[in-house]
């Protein structure tokens, strides 16, 4: 599993970006048995952090899991488990 | 769809969803993927193919995968046949917030591969990418180039 992160401007935020990765990989271990073939893409926007996992290779089929966690507490907003 | 005459445009997922052949092996692929078992479940799926002079549908199944992915990537090769669609399950549970329609990258792998994606879950069959084989029954034997 790889992390993929992009450049934030919205620095000292309360809640960081390992932060956030470590609130995503806790729910996501809830209900995937196993992540290790997804890279993940964390990008800091208006409504929160925007967590990704995404495949490695477009002709795969298949899904992880895609989270908005709110930037200030920590909560996460919405979630979408693909498969 | 063994109509003898000369097929002259791939079938439509209309057409392939009507088709008994292709909804036994859904079905069949559905209760490989262990839906009911949390420890175990995972995607099943492959590939459905056309007789290019027949029009004869033939289903070949891939190895399994894993509890949210497949790899469709290489499908054998059929003499005389064309590959005119995929299809895999969504064995994990909508009841449990999981999404049963196809995934980003059920739709960016069907465009890539040039096929139809047919995807059987709980709530239903969904389908993704293009509407039939891009190209008609021409070009690789396999996805279209």
């Amino acid at each position: 599993m790889s992390v993929v992160t992009t450049p934030s401007s919205a620095t000292g935020c309360p809640i960081s970006c390992d932060e956030a990765l470590a609130i995503a990989r806790k729910d996501a271990e809830t209900a995937y048995r196993d992540l290790s073939g997804f890279r993940i893409i964390i990008e800091r926007k208006v409504d929160g952090w925007h967590i990704d996992y995404e495949l490695s290779d477009v002709y795969l089929k298949g899904g992880g899991p895609h989270y908005v966690i709110d930037a200030t507490t920590g909560m996460i907003v919405s979630k979408r488990y693909e498969q | 769809m063994g109509s003898g005459i000369p097929p002259t445009q791939a079938p439509t997922v209309a057409e392939l969803l009507a088709c008994q052949e292709i909804q036994a092996a859904m079905r069949q692929a559905w209760a490989d993927s262990l839906p009911g078992d949390p420890a175990n479940r995972h995607e099943e799926g492959g590939w459905i193919y056309m007789d290019t002079t027949s029009r004869q549908i033939a289903v070949l199944r891939a190895s399994p995968g894993r509890q949210s992915t497949l790899d469709l990537r290489n499908p054998p090769l059929v003499a005389g046949s064309v590959v005119v669609a995929t299809f895999h399950t969504h064995p994990n549970p909508t009841a449990e917030g999981w999404a049963g329609g196809p995934s980003g990258f059920d739709e960016l792998s069907a465009d890539a591969l040039g096929v139809p994606c047919l995807i059987r879950a709980d709530n239903g069959d969904h389908t993704a990418g293009p509407e039939s084989r891009r190209g008609g029954l021409t070009g690789n034997p396999g996805f279209p180039a």
